[in-house]
């Protein structure tokens, strides 16, 4: 192999992943790019619709219509994944990346014994010998702490609680020894005592058998407990990236400052109100002009409105996609003791007297009377 | 828009410091099970205690299966239980049947997790809004119409959205029109059962704001459930915490984070994903062994003991089940070892 072993593993570049609807081109994905360094755990986090699960299908190509990858390059170890074939690609997905989902239930099927269907999994690839396959299975789902294994196995799905289904799925997961696990919202069904014990494995298997670990999420709080680096998506675009501690420490994003603010954490000292983001995410078929999150934004300039922000370097291995970013926000625009944070709260700019499309005043209007601004 | 219930008047003061208002809901030993199948009985709900006092937020956490929904449904008697008495406001709810009990439903009101199934899709948002209006007969025709644009805009939509139906609203939209409904008859207490929990992180804020912002308005009282910790210790000023049908713990949300008298809940708070990785590195986490038993067959003597990381088993812990009893001032919990809570779990 002539790749070096601190090449990614996996690079991004360019992706963009549209659904043709009949009301029209839905971007749900735009021009993303990133690395996975191999051993890396990396989270992706926005809400719903920001395009972070659309991201991990395209990577497996998995897309359904009337979806499809309409531009850019998925490198696995220097190899297009958008380019080989079908039967190729089949062969990659589960042996050397595998996917864990939000519903583990609906994953299972219902008719077979736990046992074999993580046996199918290997039977799937060449990767395990044969004769391996049977007792690798049991060792596997001990691996993920399965109680009494040997005999779970024999075991349905809906003998399984939540957390022992997500289990067996990781378990499946991780039966073809792949290099890159991708889980999608893996604890977002699970009671809050059980996702600390599956992030807890999620965390022992990167470290133990070096299995970079893609985590989407919505939960910022799963992500400071497990990512080494994190992308935040809003609106199909990535708007800014960075290492964990540079991302909750300093973030530069508007977006991302805002969405920390916004959430309620259980270890607060005093009940200080929540400073919430007016309004909605933008709508995909015809989302505003310039920088996508303008209508929310508190610190929006002239410029947001009508140019699109470009990733910049913010910082030492940092990203992110404003005009503005939160170190000017905070040095002229008083970010450190704002209290309205509806749009245009702190920088006074309204929003271009003549729209610039006929939806552009739907996500901030959106049916919200002024007071609901104001009240903040 | 007019005010109903003014605060009650406090009673004189008593030696003993007086709680902030008088309790407007009181449960005393509500037990709710339910018949599956051949002398099989389901404990969702055995044996629950507490108040809820004028102007209080009262948050209740619990894991799924626990019974807090079902808590939920007996208290404002969308079920009845199988025994135990619900007094709200001076007046028991369970010994109520037909149109004394409807009438006591105005000032009892509920908002639901899912906005998306709890909207009638065939009915615009004003009728909606209206229903509890038409129902008990208090408006009509103008008033009605009125009343309906006043409390749109209360909760923070156009007024004049009073024509269209729920798809055409996000969810967060669609939560502020169930409060708008619940809101309709002035009501005292609101029982919101998960109301953010299917909502965006940054739609959740919204609603948790509004939520507190019409309590000061109206002078709302609230019982919130929600398996979100963080979300209750922000809104509640008292916690809850149930665990298998029973209340484990009751706590000011202001100290509950700093001491723990029973150990689910420790186990519970130090589950709890915190958005910061200083101190998510520094998590020392409660594991609990094994699941959550069945409420078919709950465990002997305490319900935890299955799974406490410090029960006496065999002793104590398996035999006796514990009280629910002060420990400090404030401070309820029941549990055989609260002493050792503090300390033995770091």
């Amino acid at each position: 192999m002539t790749r070096s072993v601190s090449d990614p593993v996996l690079e991004v570049r360019g992706l963009s992943t549209s659904f043709f609807t009949d009301d029209g081109e839905v971007k749900a994905v735009r021009d993303v790019s990133f690395d996975l360094a191999a051993g890396e755990t990396l989270g992706i986090v926005g809400e719903s619709g920001c395009g972070k699960s659309v991201t991990a299908l395209s990577i497996l190509g998995l897309v359904a219509r009337p979806g499809r990858v309409v531009a850019g390059e998925i490198l696995f170890k220097g190899r297009d994944l958008l380019s080989i074939g079908r039967e190729e690609l089949r062969q990659i997905r589960g042996r050397d990346i595998a996917m864990i989902f939000q519903d583990p239930l609906s994953s299972l099927n219902p008719v077979h014994r736990i046992g074999a269907q993580i046996e199918e999994a290997m039977r799937a690839h060449d990767k395990i010998a044969p004769r391996e396959v049977r007792p690798r299975g049991l060792d596997l789902l001990r691996q993920v702490h399965v109680p009494d294994s040997a005999r779970r196995v024999r075991d349905y799905p809906h003998q399984f609680s939540g957390g022992m289904r997500q289990r067996v799925m990781i378990a499946m997961g991780l039966s073809n020894r792949p290099e890159i696990l991708i889980a999608d919202e893996p604890t977002t069904a699970l009671d809050v005592t059980v996702q600390a014990q599956i992030l807890q494995l999620l965390r022992d298997l990167n470290r133990d058998l070096g299995t970079s670990i893609i985590l989407i999420t919505h939960n910022l709080g799963v992500v400071a407990g497990l990512c080494k680096r994190v992308i935040v998506m809003y609106a199909g675009e990535i708007v800014e990236e960075g290492s964990t501690e540079q991302i909750f420490d300093s973030p530069q994003h508007p977006y991302t400052w805002s969405l920390l603010r916004s959430l309620p954490r259980v270890d607060a000292d005093r009940h200080e109100r929540l400073r919430s983001i007016e309004g909605l995410p933008p709508d995909l078929i015809a989302p505003p002009q310039g920088c996508k999150f303008n209508p929310r934004c508190p610190f929006r300039l002239e410029r947001c409105f009508s140019e699109d922000p470009e990733l910049e370097p913010v910082g030492d291995g940092h990203i992110a996609a404003c005009w503005v970013t939160m170190k000017r926000a905070y040095a002229e625009m008083g970010a450190g003791s704002l209290v309205d944070t509806g749009p245009g709260a702190a920088s006074g700019v309204r929003p271009p007297i003549a729209p610039v499309g006929p939806d552009l005043s739907e996500p901030e209007g959106q049916g919200l009377a002024p007071e609901a601004h104001d009240r903040d | 828009m007019t005010v109903t219930s003014a605060l009650p008047a406090r009673p004189p003061e008593g030696t003993r410091p007086e709680p902030p208002g008088e309790p407007l809901l009181r449960a005393v030993d509500v037990v709710k099970h339910f018949n599956v199948g051949v002398g099989a009985v389901c404990r969702a709900v055995d044996g629950v205690s507490f108040e809820i006092r004028a102007g209080e937020t009262v948050g209740l956490v619990g894991e799924s299966g626990c019974g807090k929904s079902t808590l939920a449904r007996v208290l404002t008697q969308l079920t009845p239980p199988t025994s135990g008495r619900v007094i709200f406001d001076g007046v028991e709810l369970t010994g109520l049947r037909g149109e004394s009990l409807r009438q006591q439903r105005k000032h009892l009101q509920m908002i639901f997790q899912d906005p998306f199934a709890s909207l009638d899709p065939r009915m615009t948002i004003g009728d909606i809004i209206a229903e509890p209006l038409t129902n008990f007969k208090v408006m009509h025709g103008k008033a009605k119409d009125a009343r309906v644009q006043e409390l749109l805009r209360v909760v923070g939509l156009n007024p004049y959205f009073n024509n269209r139906y729920p798809h055409e609203f996000s969810g967060g939209q669609r939560q502020r029109i169930g409060i708008a409904r619940a809101l309709a008859l002035n009501p005292k207490l609101i029982v919101c059962d998960e109301p953010v929990s299917a909502l965006d992180v940054s739609i959740q804020a919204q609603i948790i704001n509004l939520l507190e912002d019409l309590q000061a308005e109206f002078h709302l009282t609230y019982l919130f459930i929600a398996h979100d910790l963080s979300v209750v210790r922000h809104i509640s000023q008292r916690v809850l915490v149930m665990y298998l049908g029973k209340i484990v713990e009751i706590a000011p949300s202001d100290d509950l984070y700093a001491r723990q008298y029973h150990p689910y809940t420790k186990a519970l708070l130090s589950a709890v994903p915190v958005p910061d990785p200083r101190v998510e590195s520094q998590r020392r986490l409660v594991e609990l062994s094994g699941e959550i038993p069945s409420p078919l067959h709950p465990p002997s003597g305490c319900r935890f003991h299955t799974r406490c990381p410090i029960a006496q088993v065999p002793g104590v812990c398996s035999e006796d089940e514990p009280a629910l009893e002060e420990k400090a001032a404030g401070r309820f919990a029941a549990c055989h070892l609260s002493e050792r809570v503090g300390t033995d779990l770091g």
